[in-house]
Parts: C-alpha cells; sequence; structure tokens
C-alpha cells in the first residue's frame, strides 16, 4: 500500500498510545477509589467508560487481542454481573496491569503477552457472582404515580425526612404476601407509609418493593430495620428529594444504603451524601480545553525566546555605549524608553513560553497511589499516602525525569521505612503507616519531599555497613558529620536493608537519586529521626532555561552562578583564613564555612591592592560553603545553553551561555562544586581526579 | 576516470593534513574562546558562532605541537561530526587541494598502531604529503581519554 497510508497508521497508533496512558492511569485511579470505597458508583462507571475507550480505540489500531480482553473486563464489570463487589477493584488493577503489558508489547511490535491470568480472575469471579445471583438484582425504580410525589413532596416540605425504600423478596420466601406484610408493618412503626409499588394485590409475583416512607430516622437504621432474615434480601434507600426539577422518571440524586451483600452503585446515578470523587474531576475537566503540541515545537519556541533574551542584552550594551559616546543626544531617552518597553513585553513573552512545558505535579504523584499499595501489600503493610501541593507546577522534562527517582524513594520508604503492623503497635504508633508526598515552591527552585513516619535510619548501622564494606576507613568514620553519613547512602552499591526483597533493597536505587539529581543541576538530602520517620528532600531548579546570574571572575575567567544559591558576599584577607583538618575556614556571621577555590585552573592570586579577596557565601542544599573569587562583575540574565556532551562535558559546569558582547560565559553547577572541591570525605571512588585535590591541598 | 576529490588543507607545525571538503562547514577566524575546566587538555574551551555555543580542540596539541610562532594566521576550521559541530584550532589553512583517488596511498606502517589510526591515507600533491585524517577518531579518541571521574 501507500506510504502514505502507513504513515497514517503509524500516526493512529502513537496517539493511542499516548491516550491509552490516560486511560490506564484513570483505570488505576479508580481502581483504588472503588477499592477505599466499593459502593462508589461514579468510580465504577468511569471504570467502564474508561475500559469501554480502550476497546474501541485498541480495534481502531487492529490490536485484537487487548480489544478481545477489554470486551471481557467490560462484560465483566457490568452491573448485572457486578454482585461480589469485594473482588472487583483486585480485576481493574489488574486489568490495568495486563492491559499497560500489552501496550508496551503493541508498542515494541512484540506479541502481546497472553490475557489468561486474567480472564482466569474475571472467571472466578463470575463463578461467584453466578451463586449470589440467585438471590436477584435489586434495581428499585422509584417510579410513583403523580399523587403518590405529590404525597411525598408535600410530607418533605413538613419536614420529614422522605425516603424511598427497595427491598428484593427472598427468592426461596413461600408466603410472599405475607412476609411483605411483616415489612409494611415494620416501616409504619418507623415513619408514614406514604407509597407502595407495586400494588399489594400484586405481591405474590414481584421480585421486589419499593416503599415512600416518611420520618424521622435515619437511612442506616432504616436498612438495618428493613433486613428481614428469610424474608428481605437486600434493602436499597434513597432519599426522595423534593426538587423542582423532579421529572417522570428522573434519576433521583440520593444516598444509597445498601445491605452488605448489595452492591451500592446499581441505581444512583450520583452520589450527593459523599463529594464527587475528588480524583474524577481532571478528566473531565481536562478534556476540552488542551491541544496536544509536539515537545519538539515548544522547545523551538523557548529556543527562540532566549535568543530575544540575548538580543536583549546586546541592544542594552549598544545603548549604554550611545550614551557614554552622546550623553547629550536627545534620541538617548527614546531610546531608552524603547528599550524599557521591549524588555517588559520580553519578559512576558518569556513567562508565558515557559508555563506552556509546565504541568502540575499531580501527574507524577497520582502514580504513587498504585504503588504505595501494591508494595505495602506485598510486605504486609498497612500504608497510606497523603499527597500535598499537587498543583506545585514544573517543567514536563524535569517532571519525566523525577519518575525514576520517586518511585525508588517510595518503594524504600514503603518497604524500608515503614515497620509492620505489629512493629508498630509496639512502638505505640497507629498501625497505619503515612507516607507522605509534598511538592512547593521555593525562590527558583521546586522542593519535592518524600516522608514517611517509620523507623527512621539508624546512623551507627549505616557507618557500620559503609566500613563493613571498605567504603571507607574506620578512623575516617569517627570524625564524619550526621548530614555526611547520610551521604553515605546514595553512594554506589549501598543498602541498608538487611535482606534483599524483591522490591528493592538491591542498593542501586538511592545512586540512581543522587545522579539524576545531580543531572538536573539539583540536591538531595535526608533527615531523618530514629522512630520518627524519614524525610527525602528533592531541590530541583524550577526553569532550565532562564536564570539570574551572579558573574565574576577567577584568575581573569569569567564565570556565573544562579543568583539564587548565593547567600551574600563578603570579603577575606588572608589572615581570616584558617586551617582546620585539611580543610580551609572561613568565619562569617558566627558560622564556619568551608571555603572552596576554583583556582587549581591558575595559582591563586592574593595580589589586590588590598590583599583580600571576595568570598561568595554559597548554599548547596543544606550545606553552605565560601567561594573564593577575585573578581565580582555584576548580576545578568542568562539564556542556558547546553554544552555538547560528548565533548565537553563537565559536571563542575551545568551550561553555559553568551553575554551581550558575544562572550561564552560557563554556569556554575554549584552543587558539584561543593561535593568535588570540598569534600575529602568518602571512598577513593568518589574522591575527584587526583590534579585538582593535589593542587587544592598545594595552595592551601 | 579516476574519482577526484576536494580536500581541504591546513597547517600544523611543518606538515600539511587534509580533511573532505564536505565536512568543513565554514573556516573562521579565531574568537574568544572560552575554557572548560576538567575538560580534557587538547580541548580548547567553547566559542560563540554566531548564538551556538560550539566546543574547540586545539589540533595542534592534540598531534602533539606546539602552536606556530605566526597567530595571525590561526584559523578555526568549523567542521562536523556526526551532525555536532567542532571547532578545529590550526596554525593556518587557506587551500582546497584537487586530489584524484590515485594520487592517495593507504597510511605507512608506522602510522598503523592504535593511537595514530586516525590517518585514512596519505596523498601526494605536488610534490608535498598530505596526511588525510580521520575525523571521527580524532574527536572520538577524546572521548575515549576522558577519565571517568565519577565513577
Amino acid at each position: 500500500m501507500s506510504s502514505q497510508a502507513d504513515e497514517r497508521a503509524a500516526e493512529l497508533r502513537e496517539l493511542f498510545f499516548q491516550s491509552a496512558q490516560e486511560l490506564l492511569q484513570a483505570l488505576n485511579d479508580q481502581g483504588l477509589a472503588l477499592e477505599k470505597n466499593p459502593a462508589n458508583a461514579a468510580a465504577a462507571g468511569e471504570i467502564r467508560r474508561v475500559v469501554h475507550t480502550l476497546k474501541g480505540d485498541a480495534a481502531a489500531c487492529g490490536m485484537r487481542e487487548l480489544s478481545e480482553l477489554a470486551h471481557e473486563v467490560e462484560d465483566a464489570l457490568t452491573p448485572e454481573s457486578a454482585a461480589d463487589a469485594a473482588s472487583l477493584p483486585e480485576i481493574v488493577l489488574s486489568a490495568a496491569d495486563m492491559f499497560d503489558a500489552m501496550c508496551a508489547a503493541y508498542r515494541a511490535r512484540l506479541d502481546p503477552p497472553s490475557g489468561d491470568p486474567l480472564r482466569a480472575l474475571i472467571w472466578k469471579r463470575a463463578q461467584k457472582a453466578a451463586v449470589s445471583k440467585v438471590v436477584g438484582e435489586l434495581k428499585p425504580s422509584f417510579s410513583w404515580t403523580e399523587y403518590d410525589q405529590l404525597a411525598m413532596g408535600e410530607a418533605a416540605g413538613r419536614g420529614l425526612r422522605v425516603y424511598q425504600i427497595a427491598a428484593a423478596i427472598a427468592p426461596d420466601l413461600p408466603m410472599r404476601t405475607a412476609g411483605l406484610e411483616l415489612l409494611k408493618k415494620v416501616l409504619q412503626e418507623a415513619g408514614t407509609v406514604l407509597a407502595v409499588s407495586p400494588a399489594e394485590s400484586e405481591w405474590e409475583r414481584a421480585s421486589h418493593v419499593e416503599f415512600a416512607l416518611g420520618g424521622d430516622r435515619d437511612a442506616e437504621w432504616l436498612a438495618h430495620k428493613c433486613r428481614i432474615p428469610g424474608v428481605v434480601a437486600q434493602v436499597a434507600i434513597e432519599e426522595f428529594v423534593p426538587a423542582l426539577e423532579l421529572t417522570e422518571g428522573d434519576a433521583v440524586a440520593a444516598t444509597t444504603a445498601t445491605a452488605p451483600s448489595a452492591v451500592g452503585f446499581q441505581a444512583a446515578t450520583q452520589n450527593t451524601k459523599d463529594a464527587p470523587d475528588p480524583t474524577l474531576t481532571p478528566i473531565a475537566a481536562n478534556a476540552g480545553n488542551t491541544l496536544r503540541v509536539d515537545a519538539e515545537r515548544m522547545d523551538n519556541l523557548l529556543n527562540l525566546v532566549g535568543e530575544l533574551v540575548i538580543g536583549k542584552s546586546m541592544l542594552h550594551q549598544t545603548l549604554n555605549e550611545f550614551v557614554r559616546r552622546f550623553p547629550k543626544d536627545p534620541l538617548r531617552a527614546k531610546l531608552s524608553d524603547a528599550m524599557a518597553f521591549q524588555s517588559q513585553v520580553l519578559n512576558a513573552l518569556q513567562r508565558s513560553a515557559m508555563k506552556i512545558r509546565m504541568v502540575p505535579v499531580d501527574q507524577l504523584f497520582r502514580r504513587f497511589s498504585r504503588l504505595v499499595r501494591d508494595v505495602a501489600k506485598l510486605g504486609g503493610k498497612d500504608v497510606a499516602l497523603s499527597l500535598s501541593g499537587q498543583d506545585t507546577d514544573l517543567d514536563k522534562t524535569l517532571l519525566d525525569a523525577l519518575a525514576e527517582p520517586m518511585i525508588h524513594l517510595v518503594r524504600n520508604a514503603v518497604d524500608h521505612g515503614i515497620e509492620t503492623p505489629a512493629e508498630r503497635r509496639a512502638a505505640g504508633k497507629p498501625e497505619q503507616g503515612v507516607i507522605r508526598l509534598h511538592a512547593c515552591h521555593q525562590g527558583n527552585e521546586v522542593v519535592i519531599e518524600i516522608s514517611d513516619d517509620g523507623r527512621g535510619i539508624d546512623s551507627a548501622a549505616v557507618l557500620a555497613k559503609a566500613v563493613g564494606h571498605g567504603m571507607l576507613p574506620q578512623e575516617q568514620a569517627s570524625r564524619m558529620s550526621e548530614a555526611d553519613v547520610m551521604g553515605l547512602i546514595f553512594e554506589p552499591g549501598f543498602s541498608t536493608a538487611e535482606q534483599v526483597s524483591e522490591i528493592s533493597g538491591r542498593g542501586i536505587g538511592m545512586d540512581i537519586v543522587r545522579s539524576v539529581a545531580q543531572k538536573l543541576k539539583g540536591s538531595v538530602s535526608i533527615e531523618t529521626q530514629p522512630g520518627r520517620g524519614t524525610t527525602f528532600q528533592l531541590r530541583l531548579p524550577l526553569t532550565l532555561a532562564i536564570i539570574r546570574a551572579l558573574l565574576f571572575r577567577v584568575s581573569e575567567r569569567l564565570y556565573a552562578m544562579p543568583l539564587e544559591s548565593v547567600i551574600e558576599i563578603t570579603r577575606a584577607s588572608e589572615a581570616d583564613i584558617h586551617h582546620v583538618d585539611g580543610h580551609e575556614v572561613i568565619q562569617v556571621r558566627n558560622e564556619v564555612l568551608t571555603l572552596v577555590r576554583l583556582h587549581r585552573l591558575a595559582p591563586v592570586v592574593f595580589d589586590h591592592r588590598d590583599g583580600r579577596v571576595f568570598v561568595i557565601v554559597i548554599n548547596s542544599g543544606e550545606r553552605k560553603f565560601g567561594l573564593i573569587v577575585d573578581k565580582l562583575v555584576g548580576e545578568e540574565e542568562l539564556v542556558i545553553k547546553p554544552l555538547d556532551e560528548t565533548i565537553v562535558a563537565t559536571e563542575l559546569v551545568s551550561g553555559a551561555s553568551i553575554l551581550g558582547d558575544g562572550m561564552v560565559v560557563l554556569i556554575l553547577n554549584v552543587n558539584e562544586v561543593a561535593r568535588k572541591f570540598s569534600s575529602t570525605r568518602v571512598a577513593p571512588a568518589t574522591v575527584p581526579a587526583n590534579k585538582k585535590v593535589s593542587s587544592v591541598g598545594a595552595n592551601a | 576516470m579516476a574519482k577526484e576529490l576536494q580536500i581541504v588543507g591546513f597547517r600544523l607545525g611543518r606538515e600539511t593534513f587534509g580533511l573532505p571538503i564536505s565536512l568543513v562547514h565554514e573556516i573562521v577566524r579565531p574568537p574568544e574562546i572560552t575554557n572548560v575546566p576538567q575538560a580534557p587538555e587538547y580541548v580548547e574551551g567553547v566559542m560563540n558562532l554566531r548564538g551556538r555555543i560550539v566546543p574547540v580542540i586545539d589540533l595542534r596539541r592534540r598531534f602533539g605541537s606546539t602552536g606556530s610562532e605566526n597567530k595571525r594566521k590561526n584559523r578555526v576550521l568549523v567542521v562536523d561530526v556526526e551532525s555536532h559541530a567542532v571547532g578545529l584550532v590550526v596554525d593556518s589553512a587557506s587551500e582546497v587541494l584537487k586530489i584524484s583517488d590515485a594520487q592517495i596511498e593507504p597510511p605507512p606502517n608506522v602510522f598503523a598502531d592504535a593511537t595514530t589510526n586516525y590517518v585514512t591515507g596519505v596523498a601526494k600533491y605536488q610534490g608535498r604529503l598530505i596526511i588525510l585524517v580521520d575525523l571521527r577518531k580524532i574527536v572520538q579518541m577524546g572521548e575515549l581519554r576522558l577519565p571517568a571521574v565519577d565513577a
């Protein structure tokens, strides 16, 4: 066939995989919602809708196996066969996994995995349902005559609570009419029976009876009363809402209370008592107004904005020169005005262009409810996940890059952090552990915290293990600070788990966390309290494209660093610098800071007129240190451009930028500079290349 | 008829080297070059090529020679290595040579050891010897030499 048709098919497939991801996420979310509350009719409805969509889409793309399986799942999910509510979430969640695996296979153009395990699960459930089917389904219609409705409305107007009660008659009840009279009597005691349907004369043949009752009891109490053993098999109760918009046959929004064996979502289309499931709203709200755009097009736009910012600083320099040369020229003011206007618009343009790439962190957080549930189940633990700050916006690339380290951190928190229910009880804590995910903006950084209220990390155990693994010598271990000890967790090949579990504990996870944080020019830190829990904090630069930077010179070379990592700038003479334990330190405002020199590239110069140097006090994650520089140049807005990875890649530099005069300036990666130049801790593996150390030492 | 190759000739010290003209984007006077810490020694730094940041390799240091005395003639060849632009600093570059296939000989045995196999051939041109180099090897060897600092 024509290549054009092929192309269209490929495009269609791509579209399918994209939307399938969203559908599967929704399936997971709703499955979990259903697990929490099996009577959640909205979730059940959403699940059916999702599976149905998936079935249709898969069929359209020629993915027969997926489509067929989805069809079977859809069948299993119909309200008619849904008598056994307990196993439903399990089926939904395994279906989500199965569909995911199949999509991955289709994407890689492999044979999809067999759906038989899922089919077995569905079949098992169908068997169970078949047994309970004998009871018959309870499908209240609540179709009252106009007269009945009037009576009910009037009763409600008198301040009574009006309920519509549907009772399914036990199929093996020998004398139906007599049995139902009993029920009617119970109800008459509870309030005023306003209407009965069907009429008493037809009770012998009816499968269920409906009453309208006015009274002051609540639904639970009524449901309990109505459940007469041997007579009534199921009860469904809805509160009658005497709304004006109540027209013929309208499903009434009401509260449903059901007997434990019944499934609650049969009739209710909406729950007024429980607010609509919050996880549902984003899906519905997003559907209308989003536009899918190729990420590459957006990057192009951002690049162009970046070029404009460079152009702006070029213009600015030219204007300055103009002002110097023709200080009296009237054109000067006009030019400045035009410049000011242009940079204002440019700033707005830059902000909105950046915003395009921003997505709420909720997209990432939502994935974890499933993970926490699975890991907790496997470890026999009871863990709740609490999310906060989901609205925090994050660059999409950042969000994608964060998924993997977050998975490791969350897994670890459940698997190692949270204790078993028995241990927790013994420690006087509630049996259910809590994992908290929190996101917020701080300055130009985004902070993501993963905390648990588990057992905490035992720093002595960490040290012992590091020494045991030969990662550092004993005498060094005894001198390490608490923060440094915790840093060991991120070393490659380190794991504190006593036994390697199926989920985590091979000691590679934390290593990944740190390397990803570094790659994103951010940092990660730990705070732990034995017995109280652990918090991991990831700090990442908010936008990767344009920053405000401080420019300075070291050995005649120009460097820049993000302004937000600068705390203060101070001056120091040689006499202020002390040597402690092989480090150079300086005292600034009652704080002793480790000093860092970049002068390995050229010998240090103390030959300023007054023999003093500038010390930039820098905040890198939890640590502070001082960077010695020769000269401060100023502050400027910089567009970060990547450096060629293969030839000049270095972790010390997070990128480069072009100044207004065409010079290239390197932007230092503060965290890496701090790590490499200030630390002599830890094993040889992380000691930076010998040259630096020796030259720093020689200068010291 | 023998195929004719167009070669950009450039000088490093006393030798003339050559690269196929299709790989050379442009030849510019050396702009201000910004050094990059921790880069391999022969990497001169990065330069601004009309808004793009391009790494610059000093070929003279790469081939173990020191720069020539006459700096005014120095040039940067902007070449294309696997769709990355890279600048190469050379002593001078001015000529485009037309060399037929027949004039090119395989690299002599003395070059055949592992460290010098960036030579793809030697061309005889008007009594001179022109060393044809494999661009990819020059840049890739740099990558190999980059020590893994953070194992």
